[in-house]
């Protein structure tokens, strides 16, 4: 293999590391406890800018780009630091808009909350640099390492592939365990779940935090692997391609969203962007996004349980609760 | 106090396409129970239709009409061919969202595609300037609050002097009800979509009067303040809707003043923040507790 081709296999490789640690979060916003959370890309950026800032040296007068917190941090704290970022996030946010409303009013509002959050990032210029973004955020221990480029990257895969895995166990740990099953029987029916003595609320607020830390971490890894990160790379959008990979894969199943992922963030926006341009330069962009958008709603029409669904319960229910208007 | 009248006159403006936008919003929830999120991509659509009719040479005022049919159409369309087969599959109100979410990238992406990322803008001059102390309007801008005026009316006089109104508000309150009591509530929805979709257009169209310029993405963009304003007035309450309009609008083009332009949104926002800590189902709120949006 070419160094080129490598560099682009191990580029590759991390990219989809780190968007199964996102999709993982998300799964179990999502697919397991039923949250609707259209600003996860929010709690991404909020990672990555937190990673970035500590990782960068502190600010000083006459740098190109200003921000808050410059800290010089060593490798994992900056991580660490993310994750607990926006975590508490989270938890401000999940105490705002995850009290006792609709699902559907929830999303709403999440989606709001997605929209400002670009546009306050991108407008308050102090604070991380406006719509430029963050940039020469350092790869860590690059220098102590001491690898060429090429080795290196397959040491950062390496890497991603080793969070990746804790991550997974993590999150399997908690959808196999009494918690998650608490979580299922509260997405699907939340009423009976508290009335069974579940605190709905509190269960709710808590995977709303897991999953926002984990999204955190997933926004950390990236940004110090590709060095910069700016409001364009998070705008709403973003969000639907993790939710296309839960939905195509299979929602609530682990290894169901992460072929979701090998498929739609992966596989399907990677093998577009070989796609010689054709109209005008943004084209095909356009089209991938419509084809996201398609995507969820032919999931959602032909397949709504993905392609590897959720494992059926091994006590399967009478019958269908006789729903009304509400849910 | 000299640069405070001049805002309250935007926010008049601001407001008066907001109350169009906002009651077109709330009425597709009431009479259906979806929150449509591709709410600010048709009306970026129908600002494309108005586009279009105006480049070939037809009056904007021509055009606006042109874009509210088109908006009235397209609604009914999407509603019957796409959100109502999937609440007839029995798709969740958790799924609903994720299907108008879906519905708002690909309509946005399908007019970045056909139309290129530029910006746009009608061939239209914005008239004589008036003053009202202070506040100085454009004759388009006096036509837009005119219009508002009129809409707010309209929908007034639909809703409480019309047997059709009369459905609609029962369809809204109770479906199953309603059909039992010989509405056919799947016309009634069909009207309910046709008119707030004529709504979604004229609010377009007078968005881009007033910003001038256009893109795809404009009429997402006004997604917030018309959430916040809907919100705020108690989702699926027209009146409650217009109220929440001219305090969103009053109040954002205020802070633009005396803030910042660009944290317009974020007053609208905040507002939307402190109504769901404070009273989630708005200010009028029997539709919303009806529905259960908010315990």
């Amino acid at each position: 293999m070419s160094d080129q081709t490598q560099f682009y296999l191990s580029t590759l490789l991390i990219y989809l590391f780190i968007d199964i640690i996102g999709v993982l979060g998300l799964n179990l916003q999502f697919g397991v406890a039923g949250i609707i959370n259209f600003a996860y890309i929010v709690f991404v950026a909020v990672g990555a800018y937190t990673a970035a800032v500590l990782s960068l040296g502190p600010d000083y007068p006459g740098n190109f780009q200003h921000y808050v917190f410059g800290a010089n941090l060593p490798f994992p704290l900056p991580i660490v630091a993310a994750g607990v970022a926006s975590g508490l996030l989270s938890l401000v946010v999940g105490v705002i808009s995850l009290r006792r409303l609709r699902s559907d009013y929830q999303a709403m509002v999440m989606l709001v909350l997605s929209l400002i959050a670009t546009l306050v990032a991108t407008n308050a210029t102090g604070l991380v640099n406006g719509p430029a973004g963050l940039a020469t955020v350092p790869q860590p221990l690059y220098d102590w390492l001491g690898l060429a480029p090429l080795d290196y990257q397959w040491a950062y895969a390496g890497w991603c592939a080793v969070l990746t895995a804790v991550i997974f166990l993590f999150v399997r740990g908690i959808t196999n365990s009494p918690l998650g099953r608490s979580l299922r029987a509260m997405r699907d029916n939340d009423r009976a779940a508290a009335a069974l003595g579940k605190n709905v609320t509190a269960m709710r607020l808590l995977i709303f935090v897991v999953g926002g830390a984990i999204a955190g971490i997933s926004g950390a890894v990236f940004v110090e692997f590709i060095q910069a990160w700016s409001p364009g790379s998070w705008l709403y959008p973003e969000t639907f391609v993790f939710l296309a990979a839960i939905l195509v894969g299979g929602a609530a199943n682990n290894w169901g969203v992460m072929l979701g992922t090998l498929l739609v963030p992966v596989g399907f926006l990677e093998a577009t962007r070989f796609l010689p341009q054709v109209f005008y330069n943004g084209f095909i962009e356009a089209m991938q996004w419509v084809c996201v958008g398609l995507l969820i709603l032919v999931f959602l029409w032909f397949r709504p349980g993905g392609l590897i669904p959720e494992r059926a319960g091994r006590y399967k229910p009478r019958a269908e609760a006789p729903s009304g208007t509400s849910e | 106090m000299n640069q405070l009248i001049p805002a309250i006159g935007f926010g008049l403006i601001t407001a008066s396409i907001l109350c169009i936008a906002a009651v077109g919003f709330t009425l597709q929830f009431s009479v259906t129970n979806i929150l449509n999120l591709a709410y600010g991509d048709i009306m970026t659509a129908c600002a494309f239709a108005a586009y279009l009719a105006n480049h070939a040479g037809v009056n904007i005022w021509l055009a606006m009409v042109i874009a509210a049919l088109f908006g009235a159409v397209f609604s009914v369309v999407i509603n019957r061919f796409v959100y109502f087969q999937f609440v007839r599959r029995g798709t969740r109100l958790f799924g609903m969202i994720i299907v108008t979410i879906a519905m708002s990238l690909i309509i946005q992406n399908v007019l970045l595609a056909i139309f290129r990322p530029t910006f746009f803008s009608y061939h239209t001059s914005p008239g004589p300037s008036y003053n009202f102390g202070g506040m100085i309007f454009t004759a388009s801008q006096l036509a837009i609050i005119g219009i508002a005026v009129a809409a707010m009316l309209a929908v007034h006089l639909l809703s409480t002097r019309t047997k059709l109104g009369k459905a609609m508000r029962a369809t809204a309150t109770n479906p199953s009800l309603a059909r039992s009591c010989g509405i056919a509530t799947d016309q009634v929805i069909d009207v309910a979509w046709f008119v707030s979709g004529a709504l979604c257009g004229i609010a377009g169209v007078a968005l881009v009067l007033n910003t001038a310029t256009f893109s795809e993405v404009t009429g997402a963009g006004f997604l917030v303040p018309i959430i916040a304003a809907a919100i705020l007035g108690g989702i699926g309450q027209p009146y409650g809707a217009m109220l929440g309009a001219l305090t969103i609008g009053l109040a954002s083009e205020i802070a633009a003043t005396v803030i910042s332009p660009s944290y317009k949104d974020v007053v609208a926002f905040a507002i939307l923040i402190v109504v769901l800590l404070v009273r989630p189902q708005g200010i009028l709120s029997e539709v919303a507790t009806a529905k259960e949006v908010a315990v």
